[in-house]
């Protein structure tokens, strides 16, 4: 590590772009970017360190906008269209595709950065095998410190469910699902309406970028979650057992 | 009223070369939006503290310039709230021993730039009063954190007696939500040995960093301690603070310096954006301190602007110098 150049905390949004997703609640999804986008603008402090990742995903996965610093003039934010199918292993695999490839050059041109984060937006249960699913999923996630085995970019995941996505799929992909730094996930309560309940999770979102952020500046690189009392309405935070908070 | 010309020709105004703000590489956005901001919690705190000693030894030839700021960062400035570093430095009673520390109050905790002021001045004082009984290879270390750690807690019970919350225990990481700090001593003995160099003996308890500064060298910043994440994959901020420290002495580092170099105490503001000391940050920083610059230009350079480097910024730093 020839010098420190900044401080960078990746953020990777990872949205469900499959038809059940079409109409009020794409159109809502769209919107996220830019709302982190304005969030940040008014935060000087964080605007120099947070940069973001748009990656969609259906039967395959896309990166709509490679890791970035969101004020650059010269981005343009995506806009999101439907396709087929709900690949889970597709967004994984492309996931740790991208971080490893983005932490390595960041690392290479001097930067100092800390552990990713994904937040992770569906509508439905994986159309792949389990198997394909989960054993993607922890080659995104598993590390063996101690043995030095694994993936050591793993991403602290953070997966968002409305309408039709499975409680039970996506407390498996709560990342950390233990210790310190256990991560949680966010659900649209039933009978809600999912385009709102997507409005209510880029608050979500926002908040913890903001908080994690202002964290960084404070010495701790974890990731903050909301106050569980502080959820939009019609949302509920659960952790990896499924327990309620 | 009448006007007379002056015959007398005006003396001319001293020239004036203005302190400007370095700019390391990308200052970032934040170095020309963030416009500071008082904290009205704590309105007694400096946003910044500069300081310059020269310090000898009675009954020697050598000595040492000492210069020493610490800095609000521009995170803190931003969000309005107070710089929760500090420094103190102090002698001997016997006059033989300069002891420094530096520390940083964790951010965590709303109180924790009084952990900050507790460990730097009743840090030196503990060491001041061992330093009259033995000599530094014998000082107490584990003696000197729990000293700390006792005042921290005190200090927490009375800030909860005040806001009226639930009444402390003796738990100090009950007291810790309240305030917290790491910590850097340095005794330096003013005495050199027969080669001419200082010894100085070195305590660390979190990322607060010490570094053998010798400019004219081909690796100019010697770090005495392990440098923060230079072994992991991605980083982390993790660390030790009083009042919840490990029931273990902490070992003494003993580093030897003489002319050409300096020894440098700094919090992470300044040695994160250092990181080994071999890049922009390195290199300016060692250009700077080849010899001891003025106090003003010394909190400057404390002070330079590089995108995402927010945090508060304390460093104190001596040059062994010819005594009078």
């Amino acid at each position: 590590m020839p010098e420190e150049r900044a401080k960078i905390l990746p953020f990777y949004l990872v949205i469900d772009v499959s038809w059940s997703m079409d109409g009020e609640q794409l159109q809502t999804a769209n919107n996220i970017m830019p709302e982190l986008s304005d969030a940040l603008a008014k935060d000087p402090i964080l605007t120099d360190k947070i940069r973001f990742a748009l990656i969609d995903f259906a039967g395959d996965a896309q990166v709509r906008l490679p890791l970035c610093d969101v004020l650059d003039p010269d981005v343009v934010l995506p806009g999101l269209a439907c396709r087929g199918a709900t690949s889970y292993a597709a967004a994984f695999r492309l996931l740790r595709k991208e971080i490893e490839a983005n932490v390595t050059q960041l690392k290479a041109d001097g930067f100092s950065v800390h552990r990713p984060a994904v937040f992770f937006l569906t509508d439905g249960v994986p159309t792949d095998t389990e198997d394909e699913w989960t054993s993607a999923f922890r080659e995104l996630t598993e590390y063996d410190r101690q043995a030095g085995v694994g993936f050591a970019m793993y991403p602290n995941v953070i997966p968002f469910g409305v309408k039709d996505a499975d409680p039970q799929v996506l407390r498996r992909l709560v990342h950390p699902s233990t210790g310190a730094k256990q991560s949680r996930m966010y659900l649209m309560n039933e009978g809600n309406n999912p385009a709102q309940a997507i409005a209510g999770m880029a608050e979500i979102m926002v908040s913890s970028v903001l908080s994690s952020g202002a964290n960084l500046a404070g010495g701790d690189s974890g990731l903050i979650h909301p106050d569980p009392a502080d959820l939009p309405s019609g949302i509920t935070a659960a952790n990896a057992d499924g327990d309620f908070l | 009223m009448t006007h007379h010309l002056d015959e007398s020709v005006a003396e001319p105004a001293p020239p004036f070369e203005p302190v400007e703000p370095v700019r390391i590489g990308d200052p970032g956005r934040a170095f020309d939006a963030v416009k500071p901001k008082l904290d009205q919690r704590f309105p007694d705190v400096p946003a910044y503290v500069v300081d310059a000693d020269q310090v000898h030894d009675d009954r020697g030839g050598t000595g040492l310039a000492l210069r020493a700021a610490s800095v609000r960062g521009l995170s803190h400035r931003f969000y309005g709230t107070v710089r929760q570093d500090a420094y103190a430095r102090m002698l001997s009673e016997d006059g033989r021993y300069l002891v420094a520390c530096v520390a940083d109050g964790v951010s965590a905790c709303e109180y924790s730039h009084l952990a900050a002021e507790i460990v730097t001045r009743a840090g030196c004082q503990n060491l001041v009063e061992q330093l009259a009984a033995v000599p530094p290879e014998k000082l107490d270390w584990l003696l000197v954190l729990e000293k700390l750690v006792s005042r921290t807690v005190s200090a927490a019970q009375g800030i909860a007696h005040r806001n009226g919350d639930v009444p402390l225990g003796t738990d100090p990481r009950e007291a810790g939500r309240y305030l917290a700090s790491t910590a850097l001593f340095a005794v330096i003995d003013l005495e050199t040995g027969d080669d001419g160099e200082h010894t100085a003996h070195v305590v660390t308890l979190g990322d607060t960093s010490a570094w053998l500064l010798t400019p004219a060298a081909d690796v100019a910043w010697t770090p005495l301690q392990h440098v923060k994440n230079s072994d992991s994959v991605v980083a982390s901020s993790a660390t030790a603070a009083i009042p919840v420290v490990p029931a273990v002495a902490p070992e003494a580092v003993i580093a030897r310096f003489g002319p050409g170099s300096a020894l440098v105490l700094m919090t992470d503001g300044v040695g994160d954006a250092l990181g080994n000391g071999t890049g922009e940050v390195g290199a300016f920083l060692s250009r700077c301190w080849a010899t001891p610059p003025t106090p003003l230009n010394f909190a400057a350079q404390v002070d330079f602007a590089r995108r995402s480097y927010d945090d508060d910024r304390t460093a104190l730093a001596v040059w062994p110098s010819a005594g009078s």
